[in-house]
């Protein structure tokens, strides 16, 4: 059932390998490196291409560790609590300890996910298959509602920018009855579909960040570390994770929870767990000062997140964060819809994904933990060599989406430039992102919807599924409302 | 409760006016929480002195040099064709990430003689070495071997 050869594993090394130089090197991240591959995906069948994409995914949220803890700069947004003990630990003389504690905690943290992917997903998309048109809107209603309640303090925004993604999700022809909406008259034909995804979301996630780079100078940090050290007691033993096991299993499940929620990226997952494991630490006050626990804690969370970002997108059709958003641009180049009947109609796929990330995490570890001492040259990467290739990757993948269509390289243009925009009005783009995703199904379940009752918006008042749902988009407000109170405060 | 009228030739504008609307109220909802937060501050609603819309030192040349070189990048695939215009704009992107300042070693490395031991013009071959491999590279991967269609 699983096809899995020569290509397959090159493919995943390669994924991981590539994944990797995109998390060592800070502002490259695992959501940009599958961003700008998806093109190389378009020769090969999904079932080979999952191999290359999660082994992106692996190894970018792996990656980051490396500058984390030898220069304290996290290489992605989901390390960064590593360097809070981790760089520590490098200043004593122990930065290959740090390095291998922190992979072996993140190939503990993805097989944890993988576990958790593998025993949710399928009873989460059987109870979705029951769903009415009414309860899959509320249930994207539900995912645009945790998108502001975890933007931390930025709640509005963070809601502002999801629905501002429905919105130019809706640009173009509608289905039900091909008429055209928000287009100006000079745009007609290349923009009946409306936007592209992929080009939008390269846009938004590589060419936003190299204008952001363009803009502070592209400076090249001069990275300096010492991993030589012949003292035996700073080597890294197993016996480092003896007292571990509830913070790594604590930790893991932090991960893999966050990732489920929509719109959550990493670092949120990697700060809980941090503050939980400071919160259960029978010696809390060494945490920050290079402890085993707090590495252990952020690593471990950050690779959850992975399989955990998974199960809502596989069972519900809703991606966990922007890199599972990106993967969703994958699924639709194959021509196949992921959502509640995905598992039932695609097992194939689905025990690839299974085996697939199972695979790229024991390649990540293999290819991290023991050449560790020449991977961490990776952050000596000069980035200002390595855009202008990125940028020549980002043209192709846009441009070939359509089998040829420049207006998809002006779209790329666009939200790069709308993205650069975003990060200076502080509207984050991963809310945006999603509900660009969902908007068209939001559109379409809602008009479903009001089809079926006549056009009463009584009917998603009057099914038990949808009272539940509803309690939970109360909830995630109420939540939204306090949390961001609190924030508030914290901050004044 | 509040009913819709659904008419199949209208549908196409249901659900677009509802989300414009929703987010109307997000901006005066982000407006509202602005105007508590300065009068708490004491401070003007709208304050333009001291904000800043770029970094401090940011690099002029880079950012908008970037954005004009990929404009001129994308028409120039329409003329040059996809490898041609790859070359070209790689190579003069690496340039730009790389320092500008690098093309005026190029003269005195060849008045001097002193080539590849001039920085400025090592890395100006290094930058031409990256454009050629690369776009080459991606242009037979993606255009012949896998039979993508390239501009």
């Amino acid at each position: 059932m699983i096809e899995f050869g020569l290509l397959q594993l090159i493919m995943a090394v390669l994924g991981v390998g590539v994944g990797i130089i995109f998390g060592a090197l800070p502002g490259m991240t695992a959501t940009m490196a599958i961003a700008i591959f998806l093109p190389l995906t378009y020769a090969y069948d999904l079932n080979t291409s999952l191999f290359l994409l999660l082994g992106l995914y692996v190894g970018g949220i792996s990656g980051g560790l490396i500058p984390a803890i030898l220069l304290n700069i996290p290489g992605t947004p989901s390390s960064i609590t590593t360097g809070f003990d981790g760089f520590p630990m490098a200043k004593r003389g122990e930065a290959e300890k740090a390095l291998k504690i922190g992979i072996t905690a993140s190939l503990i943290g993805g097989m944890f996910s993988l576990a958790a992917l593998c025993l949710f997903t399928p009873p989460l998309a059987k109870l979705a298959i029951q769903f009415s048109a009414v309860e899959k809107f509320l249930i994207i209603l539900f995912a645009l509602t945790v998108i502001a309640a975890l933007s931390k303090g930025n709640m509005t925004r963070g809601i502002f920018a999801g629905f501002l993604g429905v919105l130019v999700s809706l640009i173009g022809a509608f289905a039900d009855n091909n008429h055209l909406r928000m287009v100006p008259d000079f745009l007609k034909v290349e923009l009946r579909s409306g936007f592209q995804l992929l080009p939008v979301l390269i846009g938004l996630f590589a060419l936003t960040q190299i204008f952001q780079e363009a803009e502070t100078g592209m400076k090249v940090s001069k990275a300096t570390y010492d991993l030589n050290n012949n003292d035996k007691s700073k080597r890294f033993s197993i016996k480092d994770f003896k007292g571990q096991g509830i913070n790594l299993i604590r930790s893991s499940a932090i991960g893999t929870f966050m990732g489920i929620l929509p719109g959550v990226g990493g670092s949120a997952a990697s700060l809980l767990s941090y503050s939980q494991a400071k919160n259960f630490s029978k010696e809390p006050e060494k945490l920050g000062t290079g402890a085993v626990e707090g590495l252990v804690a952020s690593e471990s969370a950050n690779n959850g997140l992975t399989g955990g970002a998974l199960i809502p997108l596989l069972s519900l059709g809703i991606p966990g964060d922007s890199t599972t958003a990106v993967l969703v641009g994958a699924f639709m180049l194959q021509g196949i819809q992921v959502g509640p009947l995905f598992i039932t109609n695609n097992r194939g796929t689905w025990y690839t994904i299974l085996f697939a990330l199972a695979i790229c995490n024991i390649i990540m570890f293999i290819t991290m933990f023991y050449p560790i001492k020449h991977i961490a040259k990776v952050i000596k990467l000069p980035k200002n060599r390595i855009y202008p290739v990125i940028i020549l990757m980002c043209v192709v993948g846009a441009y070939a989406i359509r089998n040829g269509n420049m207006f998809d390289v002006w779209t790329l243009l666009l939200f790069g430039v709308i993205g650069y925009i975003f990060s200076k009005i502080n509207i984050p783009s991963a809310p945006f992102l999603i509900g660009f995703i969902l908007g068209r199904d939001l559109e379409k379940y809602f008009v479903d919807s009001i089809k079926g009752s006549g056009g009463s918006l009584a009917c998603f008042f009057t099914r038990p599924i949808g009272w539940g749902i509803w309690a939970l988009i109360i909830a995630s407000i109420l939540f939204a409302v306090f949390d961001n109170r609190k924030a508030r405060r914290q901050q004044a | 409760m509040l009913t819709i009228n659904y008419m199949p030739s209208t549908s196409h504008w249901i659900v677009p006016p509802i989300i414009m609307g929703i987010l109307v109220i997000l901006l005066f909802v982000m407006s509202i929480q602005r105007f508590i937060k300065t009068k708490k501050e004491n401070q003007p609603f709208i304050q333009l002195k001291n904000k800043r819309f770029f970094e401090e030192n940011w690099d002029k040349l880079k950012l908008f040099g970037t954005l004009v070189l990929f404009i001129l990048y994308i028409f120039a695939m329409d003329v040059l064709g996809f490898l041609i215009a790859s070359i070209v704009f790689i190579f003069l992107f690496n340039v730009l990430f790389a320092g500008v300042m690098q093309l005026e070693e190029i003269p005195k490395a060849f008045k001097e003689k002193t080539y590849f031991k001039n920085e400025g013009f090592c890395s100006v071959c290094i930058s031409l070495l990256i454009a050629i491999i690369f776009s080459v590279g991606i242009w037979f991967l993606f255009g012949e071997v896998f039979s993508i269609t390239l501009p």
